[in-house]
């Protein structure tokens, strides 16, 4: 089908306004959150409706069209970019459908926003657990794409804990529902497989989600540390001791400067080599407990000081400034990297270590903001791209920084997801085995390769489609598969 | 096994990293390449833009126009492209993405140098312009003052506000602005203890709002502020600058400038939050002109917000008034000026007055200067969802201190048949005062 027939069929679907065909329009969506990476779709499509989703998706289907699912845009691993295919944006469908108090769910549209979601549900006690720092942007169905993490994983879990069933439309235009609703899910596990799928597997409909109990009582704590090793070893001691906070957070000095010259300045000392942010939650009594033992630690392992929030304000303060720092490290320069990788709690000092002396080597400021008590790092690199040379350091130095981190023994995506950044960097952890039974389980789902095509997993590593004289063709032009092993 | 080497090696060279090269060289928005080049894309301003909440597409929100402004620059788009126009023109300019954005993009600058650099392409619609030119000129400004407040004595704007479409909006603009508050006269005394201010009388707000402005003066004089007239001033230049005339802007803050000179008063009081935002930025309108420069610096440092002013004074409690009140902050005043308690301290001075919270206060009414006359459709849609939280709040009046915002949810309510009005907060203290005199008297 021509653009131009394909075009007309989904204006009568969603609307003329909802269909952007020019390229002056689809600017916009040559991007997500990582605008290092640019792409054009051919089209966007946005359907404000179940129905006129399903009949988008049909119609796609119908001409065998490939298309990218997107939510808010604001992904790290350039997940939703659309590359001479359909754009598909689910932002729309921002509706709470129903809140079950008594039984702790809720059924959403994938296009509601995280937080105005814990907005919805808050009025009644209840929150909803993952909370990525892009929470005030970022969609559900985005969520569930990439199996989205966020501070309070550490005790909660990730999206995948959360979710409960969804009603997904398949890229042949096929509903089914993964997961039960009522709870106990009856033969494998396919919710499990969709959640973290990137957009591969198909679109949500809708997502029953489950809520939380506000607990009764919290602690925050700022704990700063004139060492970035001291800082590290701490957490690995309060994880050691038994304890499992709520959130677990580490933020180096760069972060501290960046973030306390923002509008979300936080208060957090500007002369430590790192702080890290701390919350338990519970019973008033277990928390005052939990608090003083985890000061405990972090004086005995050579904090400075351990601040104690002494109200929500102070506290939405400290986690703001948390939340908000990839976004603030715009002050620093034009152009942004980072990454995702995660390693072993033991090894965080050492690891740390590492990266300090890569980034010294290629002159580079590497920003540490990191879930530290789930081993989540997140370096983030601020750079000018427009500066070939920096630009050039500053690959050098993520490549070194990934390896690492797989070096020692971690994996290369926490929650950020594959998308096309990391893709290449896939058949560093997994065999080729591995990479080709994770293409045979997308098939299950998707055999014509039509969601998101291209992402996740290099074509080349799956065998059956690399036996076509098309997955051969794939495999020649696919750049960044082939490009980013050398 | 392959060793992987960073992917967006490979990537490169996207248009933004194609170097400095630059299509639109010399232009505003060429000077204002620093303030896009901090936007990191990271989206957290979607969810505070009312046009993109609004029309659901990222062209409407703050990170798209940033991109489009980019792609100005790299000549990926033309600035006589339509599509890139209807984006531009369809922002409010309420600032919210600011107060967003954690890398401190100054948007509103940014979008007032791209307006400039695309009038250089093609001019703005017929009514911008004729509204933009009657309020360049004084004369001709009194004169449309003048008439409208004929028409706003007469029952006209009233019978007329239920009409459909733009005339009747207008009208019900006016027959909202035309009757503040009621309350008897009282003389205001204070001992100057807090300082000297003028007071910016505005155009709109001296044309239509004549008592707010004699009940700033009020409420100043008894907050001891001793109040000194200034004579010379005229429009701030506001409503010019968000449609990037910026030379007509600073002609206009010349003058101005020159008329606050004159009188040396340590403060300059403003009551309409979108003059105070233009004052306070008078530097960086006058950036690139060394002669006045710091003149400008000199007379923004001055600027306040009348309820900065009230409450960095107290405020003195006033009267007893047992009146259901809500607050819409106007979008000049908490995300252009940061102000945001002080108008609540004006509030908390009135005793009996009980304020409900009204929920997403912070978000655009839709007014936005001469938006809602230029762009009625989506000034509308902004406007519905500010007029449902009124209405849920059961509140009798809006306090808001800004006569865009004052006009439009007055309208809006006046039009929805709802029996709360728009008031701006000054006037509440006012009344407040001149019920302890009548009290006092009795």
């Amino acid at each position: 089908m021509s653009d131009t027939a394909l075009a007309e069929k989904l204006v009568e679907i969603v609307g003329a306004r909802f269909v952007l065909e020019r390229e002056s329009d689809l600017l916009v969506y040559n991007s997500d959150g990582l605008p290092g990476y640019r792409r054009k779709p051919r089209l966007a499509v946005f359907p404000g409706s179940r129905e006129e989703t399903v009949a988008v998706v049909r119609a796609l289907a119908a001409s065998g069209t490939s298309f990218v699912p997107r939510g808010a845009g604001t992904g790290l691993s350039g997940g939703a970019l659309a590359d001479d295919v359909v754009l598909l944006g689910l932002h729309r469908l921002k509706r709470v459908l129903s809140i079950d108090h008594e039984n702790l769910r809720a059924v959403v549209e994938p296009g509601v926003v995280n937080l105005s979601l814990n907005r919805t549900v808050a009025p009644l006690g209840l929150l909803y657990a993952p909370d990525p720092s892009s929470e005030a942007a970022c969609t559900i169905g985005g969520n569930i794409a990439e199996n989205a993490g966020g501070p309070h994983c550490l005790k909660y879990g990730v999206t995948l804990n959360h979710v409960i069933a969804i009603t997904a439309i398949l890229p042949d235009g096929e509903i089914v529902v993964l997961g039960n609703p009522e709870g106990e899910i009856d033969g494998y596990d396919l919710r499990g497989a969709f959640v973290g799928s990137e957009g591969c597997f198909g679109v949500a409909l809708d997502v029953t989600v489950r809520l939380t109990r506000k607990p009764a009582a919290l602690r925050t704590m700022l704990a700063d540390f004139v060492s970035v090793d001291d800082a590290a070893r701490v957490t690995s001691a309060i994880i050691a001791s038994g304890i499992v906070p709520a959130a677990l957070e580490f933020m180096d000095s760069p972060t501290i400067k960046v973030v306390e010259s923002s509008v979300y300045a936080a208060g957090y000392p500007a002369d430590a080599a790192a702080v890290l942010l701390i919350e338990v939650d519970g019973t008033e009594a277990g928390v005052n407990a939990d608090r003083d033992a985890i000061r405990e630690i972090c004086i005995s392992g050579g904090a400075r000081t351990v601040k104690v929030a002494q109200n929500d304000a102070e506290r939405t303060r400290l986690w703001q400034g948390r939340k908000k720092a990839f976004g603030a490290m715009g002050r620093m320069a034009p152009h942004l990297v980072v990454q995702d990788a995660v390693i072993p709690r033991t090894k965080l000092a050492e690891v740390l270590a590492r990266i300090s002396r890569i980034a010294a080597e290629h002159r580079v400021t590497v920003c540490n903001v990191f879930h530290a008590g789930d081993g989540n790092l997140h370096p983030n690199i601020p750079y000018n791209a427009d500066d070939p040379d920096e630009a050039a350091r500053v690959h050098l130095s993520m490549g070194e920084i990934m390896r690492a981190c797989v070096d020692a023994g971690g994996s290369i995506t926490g929650e950020h997801g594959v998308g096309l950044d990391k893709i290449g960097y896939i058949e560093l952890i997994f065999s080729p085995e591995s990479l080709n039974a994770m293409c045979k389980l997308r098939e299950v789902f998707d055999p014509d390769h039509r969601s998101n095509p291209g992402k996740v997993v290099p074509i080349h590593s799956c065998q059956e489609w690399r036996a076509t004289p098309a997955g051969r063709s794939s495999e020649e032009h696919g750049e960044l598969a082939g490009a980013a092993s050398t | 096994m392959s060793v992987a080497t960073f992917s967006v090696e490979e990537d490169s060279p996207t248009p933004a990293d194609a170097g400095p090269a630059c299509a639109l060289q010399g232009t505003p928005l060429a000077a204002a390449l620093p303030g896009i080049n901090a936007c990191v894309h990271c989206g957290f301003c979607l969810q505070a833009c009312p046009t993109y909440l609004t029309l659901e597409d990222e062209n409407e929100s703050p990170r798209g126009r940033i991109f489009l402004m980019r792609s100005l620059l790299e000549g990926t788009v033309t600035p006589n492209d339509s599509a890139v126009r209807t984006h531009i023109d369809r922002c409010l300019g309420c600032r919210a993405c600011e107060t967003a954005c954690p890398s401190g993009v100054p948007y509103g600058q940014l979008l007032e140098a791209t307006r400039a650099t695309l009038r250089e392409a093609e001019l703005p619609p017929l009514i911008a312009r004729l509204i933009l030119f009657v309020f360049a000129r004084p004369t001709l400004l009194k004169l449309a003052m003048f008439g409208s407040r004929l028409l706003a004595a007469t029952p006209i704007p009233t019978i007329m506000s239920r009409v459909t479409g733009r005339a009747g909006f207008g009208m019900a603009m006016l027959a909202s602005a035309s009757a503040p508050l009621e309350r008897d006269m009282y003389v205001a005394h204070g001992n100057g203890e807090h300082g000297t201010t003028a007071v910016l009388l505005g155009c709109v707000m001296e044309g239509l709002f004549t008592e707010t402005n004699r009940a700033t003066e009020r409420v100043l004089t008894k907050n001891g502020y001793e109040v000194c007239s200034v004579p010379g001033q005229g429009c701030c230049g506001a409503l010019h600058a968000h449609a990037g005339d910026l030379e007509a802007a600073r002609k206009l803050a010349r003058k101005n400038i020159e008329a606050f000179e004159k009188s040396p008063t340590e403060f300059i009081a403003v009551n309409a939050a979108g003059c105070g935002a233009m004052m306070k930025e008078y530097a960086h309108l006058l950036q690139d002109d060394p002669a006045w420069h710091d003149r400008a610096a000199a007379i923004s440092a001055r600027v306040r917000d009348v309820s900065e002013l009230l409450a960095a004074a107290g405020p003195v409690p006033g009267g007893r008034m047992p009146l259901k009140v809500t607050y819409d902050a106007p979008c000049h005043l908490i995300h252009a000026q940061r102000v945001t308690l002080p108008p609540l301290a004006v509030l908390a001075a009135i005793p009996g007055l009980e304020l409900i919270p009204l929920r997403d206060s912070e978000n655009c009414c839709g007014s936005a200067g001469i938006y809602n006359l230029i762009e009625p459709e989506t000034s509308d849609a902004v406007l519905a969802p500010k007029l449902e939280n009124i209405a849920d709040t059961g509140a009798s009046f809006v306090a808001t201190g800004n006569p865009g915002c004052l006009m439009q949810i007055g309208a809006g309510l006046l039009r929805s048949g709802s029996r709360a009005r728009a008031v701006h907060p000054v006037d509440l203290l006012d009344a407040s005062y001149a019920m302890q005199v009548t009290a006092t008297t009795d």
